[in-house]
């Protein structure tokens, strides 16, 4: 079942090679795709930020109300914490239909496998680029002052990117074969959403407060969020961020060499 | 020099339906599978022949053993009865499907060009459209950039390529098609019948195009079913019969064996 030849892993190599070198294809193809999504729509893509600032609005005010916590401490809170939850459930989600909603160019043509996961990288941080206006409207409005932990943050991001790149792609590869676990992830995604520090603060959870700690989910999130909001990342976020990008695309790897040539076949 | 080299390759497709492609399936229901050999003997000549693999799974054989050597300058035609393997032949070609057992290299960069209409979007405007299909093409910028005016000039849409697509006819939009896929400069190029751009009036300019791009390309290999066609365009002959190599060479002999397969 999971003997695993040279010949394999060289292969996944230079799939994975020949992807982030043809960045810019992928780059290309993520644009289209938000083109595409809002072509004849007058405000195109900026409906993106709307419907995100809306829904900040919305939760900010009821998550304060809510968790009784003082508005200008939720809502920048809220809106950080939710600009990455939509980032990492998309991405989860975006790949598990990956290869499914690709499989026209991937039978038709030969084309690394690993654009097509570059391609939904891109379209996420694309849209991500669009709702970080909204925070910055929020913490400039409240007048929040990042602090120097600031500096670490574009390697947090990266980071956190980077292990999102192999759940998406495991999650990808498993999808192709069999199509309950597109299904199967979004459920769990909407039930972690609740043990998420997300719209209540992790100290609120008083003597539960183990949920936030051993949810992966809550330190990706706190390594990008605490910096914006003039806090600092613990060496913990780093340390279990950066164990599971480690561990993550190790096993992540083996399993694409293992499977790579087959997923054209299940399509 | 530019050649495809296969040994022995071998492509079976696993057949999962909605059921046996969910989990369920891999729990304990794999017992199902047994029993559909009993169709075998009654489809002789069209498709695949149908086993059963490795866990009792039920596989297509669509590539049974085929060894070959293509070299530059062969233009190959593939023959063959519906499901013989042709088409899994050139996406095996293609590297689409590697085989599962034996080996197959292309020494040159394989284009197949199955569907001309691949990536286009009938919102976006025919320059937009000619970027997209250029990008899947695998041209640079500076390469599409460059066949811009020599497509907006073969198309004669004008205007048009400010246009959305959706407002074209299907002639024009085949024409774009036809036009960016030709721009290209293939080494080995892999086609699934004859590319063409429909309308009438249009087809003796067509016609100079396709020779000036086939001209130009390397390896050709493709499938067809149009014996005048495959005259026209090929040296050499395939024949295929149930995903086995029965005959390799010049054209002309092959197409007499496939006319004695037909008459059978």
């Amino acid at each position: 079942m999971f003997a695993l030849s040279s010949r394999q892993v060289n292969a996944a190599l230079d799939d994975l090679g020949a992807g982030l070198r043809s960045w810019r294809l992928s780059q290309f193809l993520a644009w289209q795709d938000i083109k595409q999504r809002y072509r004849r729509s007058t405000l195109g893509p900026i409906w993106l930020t709307l419907s995100f600032g809306i829904q900040m609005l919305t939760m900010g005010i009821l998550s304060s109300f809510l968790f009784s916590s003082p508005i200008e401490k939720s809502m920048p809170y809220v809106c950080a914490g939710m600009l990455l939850w939509f980032l990492i459930t998309q991405i989860i989600n975006d790949g598990a239909a990956l290869f499914i909603t690709t499989s026209r160019y991937i039978t038709q043509i030969k084309c690394p496998l690993t654009v097509f996961l570059m391609q939904v990288l891109w379209r996420n941080v694309f849209v991500a680029a669009h709702n970080v206006t909204i925070y910055l409207i929020v913490a400039a409005s409240l007048v929040i002052i990042p602090g120097p932990s600031i500096l670490l943050w574009p390697f947090g991001v990266a980071l956190v990117i980077i292990c999102l790149a192999w759940m998406a792609l495991v999650t990808a590869v498993v999808s192709a074969r069999y199509r309950d676990v597109p299904v199967m992830i979004q459920n769990v995604l909407n039930i972690l959403f609740w043990f998420t520090p997300l719209i209540y603060f992790p100290e609120q959870l008083g003597s539960k407060r183990f949920l936030a700690d051993y949810n992966p989910f809550a330190h990706m999130i706190a390594l990008i969020r605490e910096p914006l909001l003039g806090a600092t990342p613990t060496l913990n976020d780093w340390l279990i961020v950066l164990a599971m990008s480690l561990i993550g695309w190790t096993g992540t790897f083996l399993f694409f060499a293992r499977f790579r040539a087959r997923i054209a076949y299940w399509l | 020099m530019l050649s495809i080299i296969a040994n022995d390759i071998h492509v079976e497709f696993p057949i999962y339906d909605h059921r046996m492609r969910s989990l369920k399936y891999t729990f304990g229901l794999g017992q199902l599978a047994k029993g559909f050999n009993r169709f075998a003997p009654r489809s002789l000549n069209v498709g695949g022949q149908i086993g059963v693999g490795e866990a009792g799974r039920v596989v297509i054989k669509a590539l049974d053993g085929v060894t070959f050597e293509m070299h530059e300058g062969d233009r190959v035609g593939l023959l063959g009865h519906n499901g013989s393997g042709k088409t899994t032949l050139l996406r095996a070609i293609a590297g689409i499907y590697e085989p599962v057992r034996g080996s197959i290299h292309a020494r040159g960069r394989v284009v197949p060009l199955f569907d001309l209409q691949l990536g286009m979007d009938l919102d976006a405007t025919g320059i937009e459209n000619i970027w997209m299909r250029g990008k899947l093409l695998g041209l640079s910028t500076q390469q599409i950039q460059a066949s811009l005016d020599d497509v907006a000039d073969f198309t004669e849409l004008g205007e048009y390529l400010e246009m959305p697509i959706r407002t074209y006819s299907m002639g024009m939009m085949l024409r774009l098609a036809f036009a960016i896929s030709t721009a290209i400069t293939p080494e080995i190029l892999v086609l699934d019948e004859m590319i063409g751009a429909g309308d009438a009036a249009f087809i003796a300019r067509a016609d100079l195009r396709l020779k000036d791009f086939l001209a130009r390309t390397g390896i050709l290999v493709i499938a067809s079913h149009s014996i005048p066609m495959l005259r026209q365009w090929c040296n050499k002959g395939m024949l295929l019969e149930r995903g086995k190599l029965i005959a390799y060479g010049a054209l002309d002999e092959i197409i007499g064996r496939h006319e004695k397969l037909v008459g059978q």
